[in-house]
């Protein structure tokens, strides 16, 4: 119960609980409409979902704030690529919480004639961009790692044993391929962080990307990924060696 | 903006900065109830108000928790007096925590066949008898104090009569001839600024509950003016923590 008390006095833990649970929804309610529920059950799912989300929206009022304190904070890293990817992600979240902001003041009726569908899309176009820093972020990293895993690995000669082997263009394309799937898995296996930055990042790209039309997929499949990226961001937040640093 | 960062991430600052703006409204209502013209600032009051309301008690979920570990904490408390009275506090406040979940559930739609006025009525209590549970314990506190500083005046009485260095005894002995009780009490509580501000919050907390069991009727702007005092008094001692009373 203390461990309870201790993480939902986090305000992003308990945001993060709240995503969970209306992403749950979703899938609830894409679930059960494919099984053919009454439409009294999908409205009552569908008004919990617009509540949580409502009430969410509330609750991240301010948080453009962090995500610029965030950025003025990544501005002084050393690498140059963590720094530019990183900086432009966090101003890219904070337009992002401006426009939520914006379409919460809408939606409670402060300024009624906001066109909601405008904001919601340019909201969810900063949210993309945010999303697309952050797995080039990912990228970069991994392309690092396995860099120096792979510098680690060539003197002892494997890949010129196998290349002897190699007697087709194609078959050595293949083996290569192969080598660097090896070595990918590697590096994601012995970096949980960054897997799991990895994981949520793509998960959570499924969302704006539905939302703005250029890849549509389902509303069970969209409900799916946020719950999941929500999840993975609870496991942050509870086990905060698992959080990709800085 | 890195001080507001650090209040907003915990629930507690973020819930009282909105509870303040929430009673602000209330209170802003009220005002401009009494003023002719366009009725459209009131309607986006009211329903900012509604709003926030409303939001909060999503974001309340979970904080019954909360009061059982509070009480589990209280019941060691090493004073009788303070061990009942907190205890019974914290433990009234996770019924009041039950009564507004359901009365969440039936906002929500999921629990719609309860009486609505019958929980807020049982939800309006529990608040009640907490807060006299909690002010119960300010009084003891204060008659404590106030027992402590007489018995300090008697001391320096005897040993010496005309030392007027000490600021209690400027405050005391001046006021001894004449009615000792109300200056007597303003000094104790000036240093105690912990129970000064618990004992605030409480009283002003109390308006809300009076007024909707009909114990003592007020209007709006009382209540909203008390509830945007103690949200105030709320957010200082969790911006700064050695004035919150322990």
């Amino acid at each position: 119960m203390e461990a309870w008390v201790r993480f939902s006095a986090q305000s992003a833990a308990k945001e993060r609980v709240f995503r969970a649970a209306q992403y749950a929804c979703t899938l609830l309610g894409y679930t059960m409409q494919k099984n053919g529920a009454s439409a009294e059950l999908l409205a009552r799912i569908k008004q919990l979902e617009a509540h949580m989300s409502l009430g969410r929206k509330l609750f991240r009022l301010g948080n453009s704030a962090e995500a610029l304190e965030a950025a003025k904070r990544a501005i002084h890293l050393s690498d140059m690529v963590l720094r530019f990817c990183i900086t432009v992600a966090h101003l890219n979240r904070a337009m992002y919480f401006a426009c939520d902001n914006i379409l919460w003041a809408g939606k409670t009726g402060l300024v009624p004639h906001a066109d909601q569908e405008k904001w919601s899309q340019r909201s969810f176009r900063y949210y993309l961009f945010a999303l697309i820093m952050n797995l080039s972020r990912d990228a970069y990293e991994i392309r690092l790692l396995m860099e120096r895993e792979a510098s680690g690995k060539r003197p002892k000669g494997t890949e010129n044993g196998h290349q002897a082997q190699v007697d087709n263009g194609l078959q050595h394309l293949a083996l290569r391929l192969r080598i660097q799937l090896r070595l990918l898995g590697h590096v994601l296996r012995s970096n949980p962080p960054l897997l799991l930055d990895l994981v949520k990042n793509a998960c959570d790209i499924f969302i704006p990307l539905d939302k703005l039309g250029l890849y549509k997929t389902s509303p069970g499949f969209v409900g799916l990924c946020g719950l999941t990226s929500s999840i993975l961001s609870i496991l942050t937040i509870v086990h905060p060696w698992l959080k990709l640093k800085p | 903006m890195e001080a507001f960062v650090l209040f907003t991430n915990q629930t507690q600052g973020r819930d009282r900065l909105f509870r303040a703006a929430q009673y602000a409204c209330m209170l802003l209502g009220h005002v401009l109830e009494h003023q002719a013209g366009p009725g459209a600032a009131r309607a986006a009051l009211r329903q900012l108000e509604a709003s926030m309301s409303s939001g909060r008690k999503l974001f309340r979920l979970g904080n019954m928790v909360h009061a059982m570990v509070a009480a589990r904490q209280t019941i060691q408390l090493p004073d009788l007096v303070p061990r009942i009275c907190l205890t019974a506090s914290n433990l009234i406040r996770a019924l009041y925590f039950i009564c507004d979940t359901v009365l969440w559930l039936k906002s929500v739609g999921l629990l719609p066949h309860i009486y609505k006025w019958k929980w807020r009525n049982w939800a309006t209590k529990c608040y009640y008898y907490s807060l006299l549970m909690n002010l119960t314990r300010d009084l003891y506190e204060i008659s404590w104090l106030l027992e402590q500083a007489a018995e300090k005046e008697k001391a320096k009485e005897n040993s010496f009569p005309s030392d007027t260095q000490d600021q209690d005894l400027i405050c005391l002995e001046t006021e001894r001839q004449s009615q000792p009780f109300l200056p007597l009490l303003y000094c104790t509580l000036k240093k105690h600024p912990p129970l000064l501000l618990d004992t605030t919050k409480n009283l002003c907390d109390l308006s809300s509950p009076l007024d909707r069991l009909g114990i003592y009727k007020t209007n709006p702007g009382i209540i909203g003016l008390c509830g945007l005092l103690s949200s105030l008094v709320g957010i200082l001692t969790i911006a700064k923590p050695h004035l919150k009373l322990k």
